[in-house]
């Protein structure tokens, strides 16, 4: 048992730290949402899409544990989310898509050409995946999906529906008739969040993934996203205490630093705290998705609910500890604090992932009592 | 990352597992539980201790020329593990195998380790702590108790207070000044006092939970021989950090998430079979969120400690990583037990000798000693000092 990164896990992590460092725009205050192609073309050339696909379709064939540190640096540099669309859904594929799916796609994802949004939010609807009222029916699927991030740039949506008695995800050409994306205007515009209407999308039997198991597959994406948005929120937050240690070093008040005043240094340190607890339980199910572990779908809902709660501590400390700075447009602070809460809202709220927890924690004990009252 | 266990580390597990399932007495945690009276429960949890070191499962990560295991620190935590599982009883001689043998391990001499560690290891020998003093608490270095050279010994006069199981100890390590001119941080010396040594008074002090767990020690020209220094004269501060250091880490943190998990795990079943009004106490949405918050975090108190070890596996030095586990650990077991008594509604205020209680008062009794967690073992206060300064390097 070791719970710790290689080097080449720590390494990619860096790498890619370094890189976004050359893209200003991700981070800067304004709102206007950055070009992204050339960040994806840098994280091509690193060979990130290509690592969690397998070699017979020219990848490299590892797993989530190998990209946490990326997804880290990904969430504090304000990467596309596409970045990490694309990644789930590589996954999802490797363990769910047919081999003509997988055959169609995995060569040009680890190319970096093909980018992939995910499409399961509904208006109407609650987190649970399952639970959609967009279905495919005889004449196509039809319904709308909300805050599908980078909409624009996917030639590909991952669409959840109802088919027959189930909810499947099918995968559908962008350019496909019946297809329309509405940019939203929401709280973080560089995420390039959209809506789309699917009116009589003609959508084959070879567009679903796990047509056999679909309950499996769309599990399998919740706790991929999951950790992957857990990974970004965590990353993102140590970021914000970084700079708002920073910020408690340097800047002077009352003749001295501020971050001597235990007022401060001790908001810093519970950030700390909470920084490195996010971590435990982010990397934690970074492991369970990459191994399929019993208590996958625990650990991912874990860290979902606990490192977004962080992401909202932090963030907000961090801008008070700022002060009157903190609360200007031009510092940029803002940006952290928009992405984090478009993260919290993606793929399960805290609220919807404890629930998660309970439940699996009290199936995973053997709750006889809970047997005997239900069969009462 | 590899949360995988080797072949032996998992024959170590089923080991354990077989060998507890024995130990335990019939019945235990469902017809069989620890004594109520306090006395007793402690005597209890000696021979506990003393049952778990005849197996052979003291002293699990020590090495085994003093009485240890010598078995990895991975092992310590699959230990624990096994021990949550059980939900084996607690030991008495905490302080002991925590603090006093890891102290000596690290900066004792050959003699000191194998005249003590042997005995920690059997828990023959209780420990318990002699730091704090009524004008030295947060600010430790300013302990007065003196321990003045004389010959071959040194003769010490002055109060400890909080000293935990002094009563039931037969050895003391204490912070004493024996340079009154020098700065405060290095007129300090640490020394292994003999707890029948004549001039020693203990005094009970009540808690708020109404135990009485630690007491105000006194010491009345107590002669200590020369050879119970540990490290040099007035260098005793840099080994009261070792001390620190493991009071606040990972190993102990882990022995901690243990009773956390059971106490965790007891509530839930409590409240899977409560009624309230239509339903059961678990349905209650707002308990449930409440609920699955405490679970993360008694997980992650275990996964905190479990990166540590690894850090350290991995050649990382211990450092202020052991304040983050303490300051972690302790708010979240008080969140923890705030949430159990909200959980309990109505029937909350009734303690253990109420026949309406739940769990006869567990939640209650440990609700109140949870008040403790961030006082002990340094403040939060000073914990988040320490964080801040040598963690995120911000001034003092």
């Amino acid at each position: 048992m070791n719970f710790g990164f290689d080097e080449d896990q720590k390494s990619l992590g860096d790498t890619v730290a370094k890189l976004l460092v050359d893209y200003p725009a991700l981070t800067a205050p304004d709102l206007v949402r950055p070009h992204s192609d050339e960040v994806w073309r840098g994280l091509a050339e690193l060979g990130l899409f290509a690592l969690m696909v397998p070699e017979r379709f020219d990848g490299v064939g590892l797993n989530a544990v190998d990209v946490a540190l990326a997804v880290e640096a990904l969430g504090a540099g304000l990467a596309p989310p596409s970045i990490l669309s694309t990644l789930a859904v590589t996954d999802l594929l490797v363990r769910h898509g047919s081999e003509e799916q997988q055959r169609r796609h995995l060569p040009g994802i680890a190319a970096g050409t093909c980018k992939f949004a995910i499409a399961t939010l509904e208006a109407d609807q609650g987190y649970d995946p399952a639970s959609v009222s967009t279905t495919i029916g005889e004449d196509g699927l039809s319904g709308e999906k909300i805050l599908v991030a980078d909409a624009a740039d996917a030639q590909f949506f991952l669409v959840s529906a109802r088919q027959g008695g189930a909810t499947v995800l099918a995968l559908v050409d962008r350019t496909a008739a019946g297809v329309a994306v509405r940019p939203h205007d929401d709280i973080d515009p560089s995420a390039g969040s959209c809506a789309i209407r699917f009116e009589r999308v003609d959508v084959g039997s070879d567009a679903i993934i796990g047509a056999t198991a679909p309950e499996r597959a769309i599990a399998r994406l919740l706790d991929t996203c999951a950790t992957f948005a857990a990974g970004a929120l965590i990353g993102l937050s140590h970021r914000m205490l970084d700079t708002a240690v920073e910020y408690a070093r340097t800047r002077v008040q009352f003749g001295q630093p501020i971050g001597a005043f235990q007022a401060i240094k001790h908001r810093c340190a519970d950030m700390a705290v909470a920084v490195e607890a996010g971590r435990s339980a982010a990397y934690y199910a970074f492991w369970a998705v990459a191994e399929d572990a019993p208590d996958r779908a625990r650990a991912a809902s874990m860290a979902k609910a606990y490192c977004g709660e962080i992401s909202r501590q932090v963030c907000s400390e961090a801008i008070q500890v700022h002060g009157g700075m903190g609360f200007t447009w031009e510092l940029g602070l803002h940006r952290f604090l928009r992405r984090a809460k478009l993260l919290e809202h993606s793929f399960g709220d805290a609220a919807f992932h404890n629930e998660r927890v309970l439940v699996e924690t009290l199936a995973a004990t053997g709750d006889a009592a809970d047997h005997q009252l239900d069969a009462a | 990352m590899d949360f995988a266990y080797t072949p032996a580390e998992t024959e170590f597990r089923m080991t354990l597992r077989h060998w507890l399932a024995d130990a335990l007495p019939k019945g235990w945690g469902e017809t069989v539980f620890e004594p109520e009276d306090e006395d007793e429960r402690a005597m209890f949890r000696l021979q506990w201790e003393r049952k778990l070191h005849s197996g052979g499962w003291s002293g699990i990560n020590w090495p085994k020329e003093y009485g240890g295991r010598g078995a990895t620190l991975i092992e310590r935590a699959i230990f624990a593990e096994e021990m949550a599982r059980a939900q084996a009883p607690e030991g008495l001689n905490i302080i002991g195998h925590n603090l006093a043998g890891t102290t000596i391990l690290r900066h004792g001499t050959e003699a000191q380790k194998k005249r003590f560690l042997p005995k920690i290891i059997s828990s023959d020998e209780v420990w318990c702590q002699g730091f704090s003093e009524p004008n030295a608490g947060s600010d430790l270095a300013s302990v007065r108790t003196r321990a003045e050279r004389r010959g071959d010994h040194f003769i010490v006069n002055g109060q400890k207070i909080w000293t935990s199981f002094a009563q039931y100890s037969q050895w003391c390590f204490a912070l004493v000044r024996t340079d009154p001119d020098a700065p405060k941080h290095r007129g300090l010396s640490f020394l292994l006092i003999d707890m029948s040594s004549p001039g020693i008074s203990i005094r009970p002090l009540r808690q708020i939970s109404g135990e009485s767990e630690f007491n105000e020690t006194f010491f009345d020209d107590v002669i200590v021989p020369a050879e119970n220094i540990v490290g040099e004269v007035n260098d005793g501060w840099r080994i009261a950090m070792t001390t620190l250091a493991y009071e606040r880490g990972p190993e102990d943190a882990l022995g901690r998430q243990i009773r956390f998990k059971q106490e965790l795990d007891k509530l839930l079943d409590t409240l899977s079979t409560q009624r309230r009004g239509n339903g059961r106490a678990i349905d209650e949405p707002s308990t449930r969120q409440a609920l699955a918050k405490s679970i993360i975090e008694v997980e992650v108190m275990r996964l905190n400690s479990l990166r540590t070890f690894s850090k350290y596996l991995n050649g990382e030095e211990r450092g202020p990583d052991a304040s983050l586990i303490k300051l972690y650990w302790s708010h979240a077991a008080q969140r923890m037990y705030e949430t159990a008594l909200d959980a309990l509604g109505p029937t909350a205020p009734l303690a253990g000798n109420d026949r309406d209680s739940a769990r006869a008062g567990l939640f209650q009794l440990s609700w109140l000693q949870s008040k403790a967690f961030t006082i002990y073992s340094g403040s939060s206060e000073i914990q988040r000092n320490i964080i801040g300064e040598r963690m995120l390097g911000l001034p003092r």
